[in-house]
């Protein structure tokens, strides 16, 4: 029988976030399936920039039965609720894209609808943002944990952290070798494949030591060591869609307010993000080599920063797009190692943690099944090419005409999947509904309004009601809505509550 | 942008008709709504069928009509699923109930726990770990009702109906509500250059026009079917193309549960109303006796499958007009309302754009093939020894069923599509009742050790089990359900 705890060797390749992601969830998940060996070479070091984070991170901690308090203060996290757009739709603009809903969340009709009624027929409204209860609580800078009853205001929102990428993996490491998985130093200088099969047999090391397994994680990061480098799956370029390649990273003291959300700030070339943590606040600019050169890029965060560097600026570079396949053979590809989307939108550990879930609903026998294989590969695609499309909208839905670089993404042509859900939106304020997926309706709706894509008309069921008793009815939630986040204390105040990090070392 | 709909013309004389003219005067009443009441033919069974999923409760909630209305004034009984026999040898008959099945625990879906003690051949069947399943075959009744985390909470009721009473409720409501009834016959549908529909043509020489017309009439589609015929033929997956049935007087008890029963070429079912018992078969001509009609009616024709685009231009099919199926699993009227609510929700202007329609037809379109794939998963899982069954069980599935039948027989695992009719449970009930045990157990429940799960489902059971002695039947349910509404 296949299930008499059949033990799989796993090997991880790489030990960043991606890597410890996947060892702690393996060693926590499937302890009679599988002996998890991890391979990590010191010396190569990881991306972590800093990171902020979706929701759906809290599932994933909650799994592996981290405490939040404690995984907070020990990453020198903050809480977030969503990511500030400046200067997207236009030099000047800003808006929130909350994790939480408009309005009450609840009744058939959307609430952006009647919004757009009482838009349509000229009643003053407040704008949109000033109904939603997450961005109200992020403008304010305060926090409180949401309620559970979906029928109270405050139980509209959801939140994330942003941490420090460089404590979260050490913190990950200490939990998956508590739970028994094994890890090796070393540099990797070979990949042994089966003559026959193709499958991956073992790795071998720079002093010489193979280490063999039954299934290999490639976690190696950009270099792609294993499914790229020594697999040879193609690379699907999105670069005609999303031409930023490099970025550079430069932390700073916080001279300004430690806010309950990320900052995605449109620039000259790209744009820069500030990342609020605990002890520091992460700044980086995205750009195009195309189109800017790095020193000039460089200089432009510099000026930009509100407070002393306290690193050298550091430069990356990669490529949008995906592996054709994550899965193929005995390996598979999580992280950079399988595709990469610049964090506008803070998707990478979304992605990583959405490929693990994957792995673990679709961990295979030795003799691995191409069911298990081809489902992954589903999976794991569709969620790429939906957060593709998000992505794409942000550069492409603008007027702004200032630079080379904003001309093209502005003219650019866009998939036709997006080319369609951008109609709907343009004609009715219609969103394209899904039930699972990484951004749902309120966040689509956040995008649009907030880069000037208006509908030109609304949902018929929206002109039922009187509109004066609508516009009564919208400012009146918007009082009840400052009311509740009134009450809440202050981020900071929250987090030195809750949980304050440890005096640095 | 084009100006909005103002006027809408309803071509049906039946449930399906009256229940989109009701829809549309509750949501929108700005609209102007008439209806041409011509009869539905025998085929187009959403009008004729008596079965109901629990969805009909909350469309007629959100008209704005109460229990009292649809149950007792129409003489609806309340059903919790059918109960399934003789489709897979060698195995019980089993419950398809509309809700929970077992409750997850440990790191997995209760399903899994299931799957390793049934291949350690130790499980009480899948049924009797769902409240609805086992209340359903005791003949009782009772409303969800208690915490989350209790198995009574967990389940919807849906019902069956006697449909010309449903419908005639239907249309005094819509009227009450502002539809207004248009007689006459239709002579010629007149299209205009662009192929959308300029007027119908009535036989009294007049000639009724409007912004949106909504095709009820059935799979002839009197009026859809005059701007294209495409259609996807659903044969190869659901064989049968007859159905015949009679009305009898209602059991003095009312089950909670009705019959499906597998036949030599097709399948029986028993259902019963307050108003009236229904029995019939469907099944397919080309392999039947035609004596298994015997004391039943004359036999309607089925073609099934469904029109490639539902909505095209100034013209919706809703009910059989867009989606034809044998009544298997009641899937009709269910159909038929989730068309209704959709065209509402996605109501376009009168430019009627091909984007707004084709996002319409995409989802209509989904949500009918995952039920083919339902339906079809019935007979492809069946085992029978009969040629009609052999040569359906040996059909290629459409490939999103073979999609979910590979990944559930080789690990249990059932994948995600959106516009999914029946939930996870659902499919469970049907694939675990007729027998297809998956060859893995999932890993994530190893941390769960066999013991630990088996006193965790038996706990479960006799938890069920001791509800229903307090329960009372339906007869004694609606009585009570009677008293209330006296108050």
């Amino acid at each position: 029988m296949p299930d008499a705890g059949e033990r799989l060797n796993v090997v991880v390749v790489g030990g960043g976030t991606a890597g410890w992601m996947t060892a702690a969830a393996l060693a926590k998940l499937l302890p009679t399936r599988c002996n998890v060996h991890l391979v990590e070479s010191e010396a190569i070091g990881i991306v972590g920039v800093g990171e902020a984070t979706l929701p759906h991170i809290r599932a994933f901690n909650e799994r592996l039965g981290i405490p939040e308090p404690e995984f907070m203060s020990r990453t020198r996290a903050t809480f977030k609720l969503g990511i500030e757009f400046r200067h997207w739709g236009a030099r000047g603009d800003s808006y929130i894209h909350p994790f939480g809903t408009f309005g009450t969340g609840q009744g058939e009709v959307d609430f952006h609808q009647y919004w757009l009624r009482c838009v349509h027929e000229g009643v003053p409204v407040l704008p949109l943002q000033e109904l939603s209860t997450a961005c109200t609580i992020a403008r304010l800078n305060r926090f409180a944990l949401p309620a559970a009853d979906p029928a109270r205001l405050d139980s509209t929102f959801a939140y994330a952290y942003q941490f420090d990428a460089n404590r979260f993996a050490p913190y990950l490491r200490a939990l998956a070798e508590g739970l028994g998985a094994k890890r090796t130093e070393g540099r990797i200088v070979d990949v042994h494949r089966n003559g026959e099969t193709g499958d991956i047999e073992w790795v071998q090391l720079e002093d010489g030591q193979r280490i063999e397994g039954d299934l290999f994680v490639d976690c190696s990061g950009f270099v792609s060591l294993l499914i790229g480098r020594a697999l040879g799956e193609p690379f699907q370029d999105w670069s005609k869609w999303l031409p930023c390649d490099r970025a550079v990273a430069l932390p700073c003291r916080t001279e300004t307010a430690v806010t309950p959300y990320t900052s995605a700030i449109a620039m000259d070339w790209g744009w820069r993000w500030r990342i609020p943590l605990q002890h520091r606040t992460g700044n980086g600019y995205v750009y195009s080599s195309a189109f800017v050169d790095d020193d000039t890029v460089t200089r432009a965060l510099t000026e930009a920063i509100e407070g002393e560097p306290i690193a050298q600026p550091r430069i990356l570079r990669f490529l949008a797009g995906r592996r054709e396949r994550s899965w193929v053979n005995n390996c598979v590809a999580i992280g950079l190692a399988a595709g990469f989307l610049e964090p506008l939108e803070s998707t990478s550990i979304y992605l990583i943690q959405q490929a693990i879930t994957a792995l673990l609903e679709l961990f295979p026998e030795r003799k691995i099944s191409p069911l298990d294989r081809d489902e992954f590969n589903r999976i794991v695609d569709l969620e790429y090419d939906r957060v593709r499309d998000f992505l794409i909208l942000h550069y492409h839905a603008t007027t702004r005409s200032d630079t080379p670089f904003w001309d093209y993404v502005r003219t650019m042509e866009i998939p036709d999947s997006l080319a369609e859900k951008m109609e709907l939106f343009r004609r009715r304020g219609r969103i394209v509904k899904y039930r699972e997926g990484a951004f749902l309706d309120a966040s689509w709706i956040a995008v649009y309004l907030g880069q000037r894509v208006m509908p030109q008309g609304h949902d018929p069921r929206a002109d039922v009601p009187p509109v004066d008793q609508l516009a009564r009815g919208i400012n009146a939630l918007h009082g009840e809505i400052r009311a509740v986040v009134e009450r809440m204390p202050d981020h900071v105040a929250h987090i030195a509550r809750y949980c304050p990090m440890a005096e640095a070392a | 942008m084009g100006s909005p709909v103002r006027s809408v013309l309803v071509a049906g004389d039946g449930i399906v008709g009256w229940s989109a003219a009701a829809a549309l005067r509750r949501k929108l009443p700005q609209l102007s709504v008439r209806v041409i009441p011509l009869e539905p033919p025998p085929d187009a069974l959403a009008d004729h069928m008596p079965g109901a999923l629990p969805s009909i409760v909350e469309f007629q909630h959100d008209l704005g009509l109460t229990e009292a209305d649809t149950v007792l004034r129409a003489g609806s009984a309340l059903r919790l699923g059918t109960r399934f026999e003789g489709w897979a040898a060698g195995h019980d008959d089993y419950v398809h109930a509309y809700g929970e099945y077992g409750r997850p625990f440990g790191t997995a879906s209760f399903h899994h726990h299931w799957i390793r003690a049934a291949r350690g051949g130790e499980a009480a069947p899948f049924d009797a770990h769902s409240a609805a399943a086992v209340i359903g075959r005791a003949g009782r009744f009772a409303l969800p009702d208690g915490p989350p985390d209790s198995p009574l909470a967990n389940f919807t009721a849906g019902l069956a109906i006697h449909p010309p009473r449903y419908r005639e409720l239907m249309r005094a409501y819509a009227r009450h509500l502002g539809a207004v009834e248009q007689p006459g016959e239709i002579a010629a549908v007149e299209l205009d250059e662009t192929g959308a529909i300029a007027g119908l043509r009535l036989a009294d020489g007049g000639v009724a026009r409007a912004d949106l017309y909504v095709d009820c009439t059935g799979p002839r589609a009197l009026l859809r079917s005059k701007m294209d015929e495409d259609f996807e033929d659903w044969g190869r997956w659901l064989a049968c193309d007859r159905l015949a049935f009679a009305e009898d007087a209602p059991p003095a008890e009312l089950p909670t549960l009705d019959r499906a029963t597998a036949a030599g070429a097709g399948w029986r079912f028993e259902i019963a109303s307050a108003a009236r018992a229904t029995r019939g078969i469907v099944y397919s001509s080309a392999h039947a006796d035609e004596r298994a009609r015997e004391g039943l009616g004359a036999p309607v024709k089925l073609r099934q499958g469904r029109r490639a685009r539902a909505w095209r231009r100034n013209c919706i099919a809703i009910g059989d007009a867009a989606v034809a199926v044998e009544p298997l699993e009641w899937t009709n009227l269910h159909l038929a309302h989730s068309a209704i609510d959709r065209m509402i929700a996605m109501l376009p202007d009168t430019d009627f754009a091909e984007v707004e329609l084709a996002e319409y037809n995409r989802q209509a379109g989904a949500e009918a093939d995952r039920v083919r794939d339902f339906l079809a998963l019935h007979y492809l899982v069946a085992d029978r020894p009969e040629p009609f069954w052999r040569e359906a069980a040996m059909v290629e599935p459409p490939a999103s069923l073979a999609h979910t039948l590979s990944l559930f027989r080789e690990r249990g695992r059932l994948p995600f599509y959106e516009e999914e009719t029946f939930a996870r449970d659902s499919w469970l009930a049907v694939l675990l009742g007729q027998g297809v045990l998956p060859r893995r157990t999932d890993p994530l429940i190893e941390v769960v050790p066999p013991g630990v799960s088996r006193e965790t489902m038996a706990r479960l059971r006799e938890s069920i089990a001791a509800i229903v002695p307090r329960l009372s039947d339906q007869a004694a349910f609606l009585r009570q359900m009677a008293g209330q509404g006296a108050r």
